[in-house]
């Protein structure tokens, strides 16, 4: 009985999500043609907006100095590096970007948690990484002490991942 | 020549020093201190390319990196 209203909202669901995607491309294009394009969270911080494509060049320059040649293989290829918790031995995904960008995985190497800590202050997304990765790697417990938890949507189960409570 | 690598809005600054000179040994250990008081982190790399932090100042590191202190986002 309801099997056709379920299919006709699948579809219009999966069209939605389609037009979301390309919507989503053509507005990254777009940015990616505006050589000025700042962060807008960074746009009313005195003095960040100029040279911020510099600073953002300088900052992936330091963490390619500093990530391991698997790391950097992987960051070159995927936009995302892994490093192994020094605690708990859990790997965690560290993808580019400033703000929710660490996901721990789970042992089929897909995401289960997302983690979420920076460095205090208005830094480039390179610093951040870099930051993320040397906590992880020496001091994790410390690091997720301060991180916020989110869930992540896994494609797997089609639906959200919630983390247990603390 | 050895440097300390500062995380900033800028993107880094890094200061240059000559290891083998007294005074700018000095300024370099006193810049670590201050760093380190102020809640950052300094991390060296090791002869294996892995991040080491550092608790006190390494008159032998070649690099060393502060990054300020980590905040829940």
């Amino acid at each position: 009985m309801f099997r056709q209203p379920l299919r006709n909202a699948k579809e219009r669901l999966r069209l939605f999500l389609s037009e979301c995607g390309r919507r989503a491309r053509v507005l990254r294009d777009s940015l990616r043609r505006q050589p000025n394009r700042i962060d807008p969270s960074l746009r009313f911080v005195p003095g960040f907006r100029y040279g911020y494509w510099e600073r953002e060049a300088r900052g992936l320059e330091l963490l390619k100095e500093w990530l391991s040649p698997e790391q950097f293989a992987q960051y070159d290829a995927k936009s995302y590096f892994e490093v192994i918790g020094c605690h708990s031995g859990k790997r965690y995904r560290v993808s580019r970007g400033t703000s929710m960008n660490i996901h721990e995985l789970d042992g089929a190497r897909c995401p289960c948690v997302g983690w979420c800590f920076v460095p205090k202050g208005h830094l480039v997304a390179g610093d951040i990484m870099l930051a993320q990765k040397i906590a992880l790697e020496t001091n994790e417990r410390g690091a997720l002490a301060v991180a916020n938890r989110f869930p992540v949507s896994t494609g797997r189960r089609n639906m959200l991942h919630y983390p247990a409570m603390p | 020549m050895a440097t300390q690598i500062v995380m900033d809005r800028t993107g880094d600054t890094r200061h240059n020093f000559d290891a083998k000179n007294a005074d700018a040994l000095l300024k370099a250990e006193e810049r670590f201190r201050e760093l380190t008081g102020a809640g950052f982190t300094a991390a060296v790399r090791t002869a294996s390319g892995e991040a080491v932090v550092k608790r006190t100042f390494d008159p032998n590191a070649e690099e060393t990196l502060f990054f300020p202190r980590l905040v829940g986002g």
